[in-house]
């Protein structure tokens, strides 16, 4: 549907450009547009970060970001456009991750959809995460289980002891 | 039957193909072909953690596939582990 934009885009290819995601969900219906913009910061749980790596289950990616956008027009209940990219590859501090924009007639539909959007795609879609430390060093983030029965296992957990799932976002 | 497994995140540290062929009774559920991956890891890519396995999840490309399900036959299959994208 063209009122989605979803998209995987290679670092080594291009970049992500928040004016055309603002773009592609400007309408003259549309009074408010929400956006949010994922980079690369340079520190993680008091490590120096020097870049990370994406990997990328991408046609399962792209079927998860078009259900998000589906799910997203529900939830508000209300017309819009929605622009979902992910970044791929080796990116460098700095480098933009992941973009969401939302197009909607007032602003509260706008935020609440970019919000319900980036939190999917950060807790949903198969996407892993390596980062690089200036030590040299490497690790994979620990990450949401997409497993049901293990991610109801740990609900049960944190409930329990309140300690979350413990993956620091 | 020969099933692939296409591997991402941590797991493709497991083998640098990025993918794994299992051998797979018909009508196994996604519960039993865990158990099969599991083992299959155990000896030939000691350094995965069993308990990676357990928290990954299987799809095709149209979807998440939960341990209920049966094997889908001659579909190329990818084990998720854990996701953190953003």
């Amino acid at each position: 549907m063209d009122d989605l934009h979803v998209a995987v885009v290679e670092r080594c290819v291009a970049t992500l450009d928040v004016a055309a995601a603002l773009d592609s969900v400007a309408d003259p219906r549309f009074g408010g547009i929400a956006s949010f913009i994922g980079r690369v910061r340079e520190h993680n749980l008091g490590r120096v970060v020097t870049g990370i790596s994406y990997d990328l289950f991408e046609p399962l990616a792209l079927r998860m970001f078009r259900a998000i956008g589906e799910r997203a027009r529900a939830e508000v209940g209300a017309p819009l456009k929605l622009y979902i990219a992910h970044a791929k590859g080796d990116l460098a501090v700095g480098d933009l991750a992941v973009l969401v924009a939302v197009g909607t007639p007032h602003r509260d539909e706008a935020f609440r959809a970019c919000r319900l959007a980036i939190e999917a795609v950060k807790h949903e879609a198969p996407i892993w995460k390596q980062e690089h430390y200036i030590d040299g060093d490497s690790a994979w983030s620990e990450g949401c289980s997409l497993c049901e029965e293990q991610r109801d296992a740990e609900h049960a957990h944190a409930k329990h002891d309140e300690t979350g799932h413990g993956h620091g976002h | 039957m020969k099933t692939r497994i296409a591997l991402y995140g941590a797991l493709r540290e497991a083998d640098p193909s990025g993918h794994v062929e299992l051998d797979v009774p018909p009508d196994s559920t996604i519960a039993e072909l865990r158990e099969l991956l599991t083992a299959y890891l155990h000896e030939h890519a000691p350094t995965i953690s069993v308990g990676l396995v357990r928290r990954s999840a299987f799809a095709s490309a149209e979807e998440i596939l939960h341990n209920h399900r049966t094997v889908p036959e001659g579909v190329e299959l990818a084990v998720l582990p854990p996701v953190s994208g953003g």
